[in-house]
C-alpha cells in the first residue's frame, strides 16, 4: 500500500469512526447525572469496613484488589520484557557497533546538577517511603511511592557516576526485589485462602483508629509490596536504558 | 465457595514471581526450572478440569475478598466459571503444558524469564476466561497481551526479530484502548463493572446508541485479538518471529480467547441491551465468511510453514465466529468443539514444524522439499494432523464444522456449508501439500521466484546446528495432541453436554440470577431451540468430502507441472502473490489504518441494531 492509499484508507475510516463515536457520546447521561450506586455505596461503607481513610487505596487494594494483582504483574512483565529485549539487542549491537555520532564529546555533568541531585536524594527517599507506607491514611500508595523511590536512584545517577548507580542497584537484585514485591501481593491473597477465607480477604487486625498508620490490616501491607515492585520495575527499566546508552558512549 | 477458582489463576503468578526472585540460583539449573514450569502448568490443568466438572450444572461464582453483592449491586470482583469458560481455560493450560514439555530439549539455552513469562501468560488466559467482571477481563487481557509480546520477541527465530513483536504489540494495544473506552462508556450508562449487573441495567434501559457504541468498541478490540479480517494482519507477522512453542499458544488458544470474549460480552452483557438480533447475526456472519475465505486463500499461497499455519488459524477463526454468529446453542456448541479440535491439531502441527526446524534448520517449504523423508514419525503425525485440519472424521473438527453448518442451515443460511467446505479444502490442501512434499518428497518442489525464496529462507534456528535425533520430549507431546484430537470427538454424551452448556452460557437471565443473587438455576432457558447432536450422515459426508477434496487439491498442487495442462507456467495460487504482498506489507501503519477502517464499517453496520 502506498503512503497516499494508506492515508485515504485511514482518513475514511477515521471520519466514519469519529462520526459513529460522537453519535454514541450524545447518548451519555448529562453532566452531574451519576448513574451508578457504586461510588455512593463505597463512600458510605469503606471507612467503617476497612478503617482506611484513603478510600482510593481501599478500592485499589481491597474491594477491587484482584484487579490490582494483575495490574502489578503487567508492570512486572513489562519490566522484565524491557530487559529481555534490550539485553538481546545489546548482544546484537556488540557485534556491529560503530554508530551514532563518533566524534561527539560528552559534556561533563555540571557541579550544580551534582549538588542539587545529592541534596534531593534524601528527601525523595523519605517522600517515596512516606507515600508507599501511608496508603491507608491519605490518597497515596505503593504505585506513587514506588515511582518516587525509583526517582531517588535516578538522582543518584545524575549526582555521581553510572558505576555507583550500578553498584547500588545491581540488575540481579533489582529483578529479585521486583519479583518479591509482585509475589508478596499474590501471597497475601493466598494466605487468606489458607485461613479458610476468600482470596485477598483482609485477615489482619484493622486497628482502632481509622486513618492511623497502623490501621487497615492488609491494605497497608499490600501497598508496601506494591511499592517494592513498582520501585524495582522503574529502576530496572531506567538502568537498562542507561546501560544501553552508556555502553555505546564508552565504546566511541 | 470453591477455592480452586482463584488458585488456578494465582498459582502460576506466584510461581512466576518465585522463579524470578530466585533467578540467580536457578540460572544454571535449567532442569529444575523446566520441571517447575511443567509441574505448575499440569497442576493448573488438573485444577481446571475439576472446576469444569463442578460447573456442569451451574456456574461456580467466587467473590474476591468475600464481598458478595448486596441488593443486586456488586461491590467486589467475581469469577464466574461455567463449563465452557473453564473448558477453554483448561485447553489453554493443557497447551501450555505441552509447549513447556516440548521446550525441554528445544531451546539450547533459556533464561529464567522464559518460564516466568509462560506462566504469567497462562495466568492471564485463565483469569480472562473465568472472570465475571468486565474491567477485570480487560486487566487479564492486558497481562496476557504483555506476556505474549515479550514471548514473541524472545529468542526470535528469524532476523529482524522485533518487527513482528512490535506490530503485534501496537495493534493489540490499540485493541486494548478500544476495549477500555468501551468499558468507560458502558460505565457511563450503568455505573457498574460486573458483567451481570451491567447486563441487567442495560436491559432495563433498553437499546440505545451509547450501548451500541460501547459494544462496538469492546468487540473491535476483541476482533483484533481474534484475528478477524480486516483486523488480523498482526497474526502472521507475530507467528513468523515467535518461538515455535509460543506459536502453539498463539494459534491454539490466544486467538480463540478473543472470540470467546465476544461471546461472553454478548451473552452476559449486551444480549438484552442490543435489540435487533438479526443485525448482530448478519454482521458477525459477514465477518466470519470473509475471514474464512481470505485466510484460506492466503494460507494456500504461503510457503513459509509458520505463516502458512498462521493463515490457516485466521481461516478457522472465521469459522468459529460463524458458530457464534448464528446465536443458537448448537452453533456455540459447534464452535466450542471446533476450537478444541483445532487447538489440539494445530498445536501438533506447530510442534511438528518445530521438530522440522530443529532437525533441518528451515521452515521454508520450497527448500525443505523431500528433505524430511527420514523424519518418519514426525511425518506421520504431521500428515494425520493435516487430515484432521481438513475435518476428516473421526477428528473432533468434523463435529464442530458439522454442527455449525446445521445450526446455520436452521437459521436460514444453508450456503455457509459451501463456504466452509471451500475454506476447509484450501487450508487442508495447503497443509497436506507441505506434508507430502516435505516428508514424502512427492511431486515437484514449488517454483518460487528467487526473491521470495531468499526472503523466507532466512531462518536462524535457536537450536544452532541441525540435530541428528528427535528427542522423545519433542515427539511425544505432538503424538499425544493428535490422539487427543480424536478422543475429544469420542467422549460419551459430548453433544448433549456441550449443547446444555451452550444453553446455559446463552441464558442471560439465569447468569444474572446466579451471579447477583446466588440462585441455582437447574434448567436454563434457550432462546433458540436446541437441536439434534447425534452423528448425522450430512456431517460425515461434509467431513469426508472436504478431506477428500483437500487431498485431491494437494496432489494437484504437487504434480501440477507434470499435468498436461492448459497453461504452462501457471501454478495454483501464484496469482495471489501480488495481492498478498500488498495487504500483508509488514508495515504497522497499514495495519492500524485497516483497523480504523474496519472499526468504522463494523460500527456503521451494528448501528442498525437500534432501528
Amino acid at each position: 500500500m502506498t503512503a497516499a492509499q494508506r492515508r485515504w484508507l485511514f482518513l475514511a475510516g477515521a471520519a466514519g469512526f469519529a462520526a459513529f463515536y460522537l453519535w454514541g457520546l450524545t447518548g451519555l447521561p448529562g453532566f452531574g447525572h451519576y448513574p451508578g450506586p457504586y461510588g455512593d455505596i463505597i463512600n458510605r461503607i469503606a471507612v467503617a469496613q476497612t478503617n482506611a481513610t484513603g478510600v482510593v487505596s481501599a478500592v485499589n487494594f481491597e474491594y477491587r484488589g484482584f484487579d490490582t494483582v494483575a495490574e502489578e504483574y503487567i508492570l512486572f512483565v513489562a519490566a522484565i520484557g524491557v530487559s529481555t529485549v534490550l539485553r538481546q539487542l545489546r548482544g546484537e549491537r556488540e557485534r556491529a557497533a560503530r554508530d551514532e555520532a563518533v566524534g561527539r564529546r560528552v559534556p561533563p555533568t555540571s557541579d550544580a546538577v551534582r549538588v542539587l541531585s545529592l541534596m534531593l536524594i534524601g528527601p525523595t527517599l523519605v517522600m517515596g517511603w512516606f507515600l508507599a507506607s501511608h496508603a491507608q491514611t491519605s490518597p497515596s500508595g505503593g504505585f506513587q511511592g514506588g515511582v518516587v523511590l525509583a526517582t531517588s536512584f535516578i538522582l543518584l545517577y545524575l549526582a555521581g557516576e553510572f558505576l555507583v548507580f550500578e553498584r547500588v542497584s545491581p540488575l540481579d537484585i533489582t529483578d529479585a526485589v521486583g519479583a518479591v514485591g509482585a509475589g508478596g501481593f499474590a501471597a497475601i491473597g493466598i494466605t487468606a485462602v489458607g485461613l479458610g477465607l476468600a482470596y485477598l480477604t483482609n485477615f489482619l487486625p484493622l486497628g482502632s483508629t481509622p486513618g492511623a498508620v497502623s490501621s487497615s490490616g492488609t491494605i497497608a501491607l499490600i501497598s508496601f509490596f506494591v511499592g517494592l515492585e513498582v520501585g524495582a520495575a522503574f529502576v530496572l527499566i531506567v538502568s537498562e536504558l542507561l546501560e544501553q546508552t552508556l555502553l555505546l558512549r564508552h565504546r566511541s | 465457595m470453591d477455592q480452586l477458582l482463584p488458585l488456578a489463576a494465582v498459582v502460576p503468578l506466584l510461581v512466576a514471581a518465585g522463579i524470578s526472585a530466585a533467578s540467580r540460583f536457578l540460572r544454571r539449573r535449567r532442569r529444575i526450572l523446566d520441571a517447575i514450569g511443567i509441574a505448575t502448568a499440569v497442576a493448573v490443568t488438573v485444577m481446571l478440569i475439576v472446576i469444569m466438572t463442578r460447573a456442569a450444572h451451574g456456574d461456580s461464582v467466587y467473590w474476591f475478598a468475600g464481598f458478595r453483592p448486596s441488593r443486586g449491586v456488586a461491590i467486589g470482583i467475581d469469577f464466574a466459571a461455567g463449563p465452557l469458560s473453564a473448558g477453554l481455560a483448561c485447553l489453554a493450560a493443557a497447551l501450555v503444558s505441552a509447549a513447556m514439555i516440548f521446550s525441554w530439549r528445544y531451546f539450547e539455552q533459556v533464561a529464567t524469564y522464559y518460564h516466568a513469562l509462560m506462566l504469567t501468560f497462562l495466568a492471564g488466559m485463565v483469569g480472562y476466561c473465568l472472570t465475571g467482571d468486565i474491567f477485570d477481563l480487560f486487566v487479564w487481557f492486558e497481562l496476557m497481551g504483555v506476556s505474549a509480546y515479550v514471548l514473541t520477541a524472545y529468542r526470535p527465530e528469524e532476523r529482524g526479530p522485533l518487527q513482528g513483536a512490535l506490530n503485534f504489540a501496537i495493534t493489540n494495544s490499540v485493541g486494548a484502548y478500544l476495549i477500555l473506552s468501551g468499558i468507560a462508556l458502558s460505565y457511563g450508562r450503568t455505573g457498574a463493572l460486573n458483567m451481570a449487573q451491567i447486563g441487567r441495567d442495560m436491559a432495563r434501559h433498553g437499546p440505545d446508541r451509547l450501548v451500541v457504541v460501547a459494544f462496538v468498541l469492546i468487540i473491535s478490540g476483541l476482533l483484533i485479538k481474534g484475528a478477524i479480517v480486516p483486523f488480523h494482519f498482526w497474526l502472521a507477522d507475530a507467528h513468523a518471529v515467535a518461538p515455535t512453542p509460543v506459536c502453539v499458544l498463539f494459534s491454539g488458544v490466544m486467538v480463540e480467547l478473543g472470540l470467546y470474549g465476544i461471546a461472553r460480552v454478548y451473552w452476559s452483557v449486551f444480549g438484552y441491551g442490543l435489540g435487533h438480533r438479526q443485525t448482530v447475526t448478519s454482521v458477525f456472519l459477514a465477518l466470519g465468511m470473509l475471514t474464512a475465505i481470505a485466510g484460506a486463500l492466503f494460507c494456500f499461497r504461503e510457503r513459509h510453514l509458520k505463516r502458512l499455519l498462521a493463515f490457516s488459524t485466521i481461516s478457522h477463526a472465521g469459522m468459529f465466529l460463524t458458530g457464534i454468529a448464528v446465536l443458537t446453542p448448537l452453533g456455540l456448541a459447534g464452535a466450542a468443539v471446533y476450537v478444541a479440535g483445532h487447538a489440539l491439531l494445530k498445536a501438533a502441527l506447530f510442534l511438528g514444524t518445530g521438530i522440522v526446524l530443529h532437525r533441518l534448520g528451515s521452515v521454508n517449504e520450497t527448500w525443505l522439499h523431500g528433505r524430511g523423508r527420514h523424519l518418519r514419525v514426525t511425518g506421520i503425525i504431521f500428515t494425520l494432523a493435516a487430515l484432521g485440519l481438513a475435518d476428516l472424521p473421526p477428528f473432533a473438527t468434523y463435529l464442530g464444522k458439522g454442527w455449525i453448518e446445521s445450526a446455520a442451515a436452521t437459521r436460514g443460511f444453508p450456503w455457509v456449508t459451501a463456504v466452509f467446505i471451500i475454506s476447509s479444502v484450501l487450508v487442508g490442501a495447503a497443509v497436506l501439500r507441505v506434508a507430502g512434499g516435505v516428508f514424502y518428497g512427492l511431486g515437484d518442489p514449488p517454483s518460487e521466484s528467487p526473491q521470495v525464496a531468499a526472503e523466507s529462507s532466512e531462518e536462524t534456528s535457536e537450536t544452532q546446528a541441525a540435530k541428528q535425533r528427535t528427542p522423545l520430549s519433542m515427539i511425544a507431546p505432538a503424538a499425544v495432541l493428535v490422539v487427543a484430537g480424536i478422543v475429544v470427538a469420542l467422549l460419551p454424551d459430548l453433544g448433549p453436554v456441550l449443547q446444555a452448556s451452550a444453553v446455559r452460557f446463552q441464558d442471560q437471565a439465569a447468569y444474572n440470577a446466579t451471579v447477583l443473587s446466588g440462585a441455582h438455576i437447574p434448567h436454563p432457558r434457550a432462546l433458540f431451540p436446541p437441536e439434534d447432536t447425534g452423528v448425522k450422515a450430512a456431517d460425515l459426508a461434509s467431513g469426508f468430502g472436504s478431506a477428500a477434496g483437500a487431498l485431491l487439491l494437494a496432489f494437484l498442487a504437487l504434480y501440477w507441472k507434470r499435468l498436461p495442462v492448459l497453461r504452462r507456467g501457471f501454478e495454483p495460487g501464484t496469482g495471489l502473490v501480488q495481492p498478498i504482498r500488498r495487504f500483508q506489507s509488514g508495515i504497522v501503519n497499514d495495519y492500524v489504518a485497516w483497523i480504523v477502517f474496519g472499526l468504522a464499517c463494523v460500527g456503521g453496520a451494528l448501528a442498525f441494531t437500534i432501528r
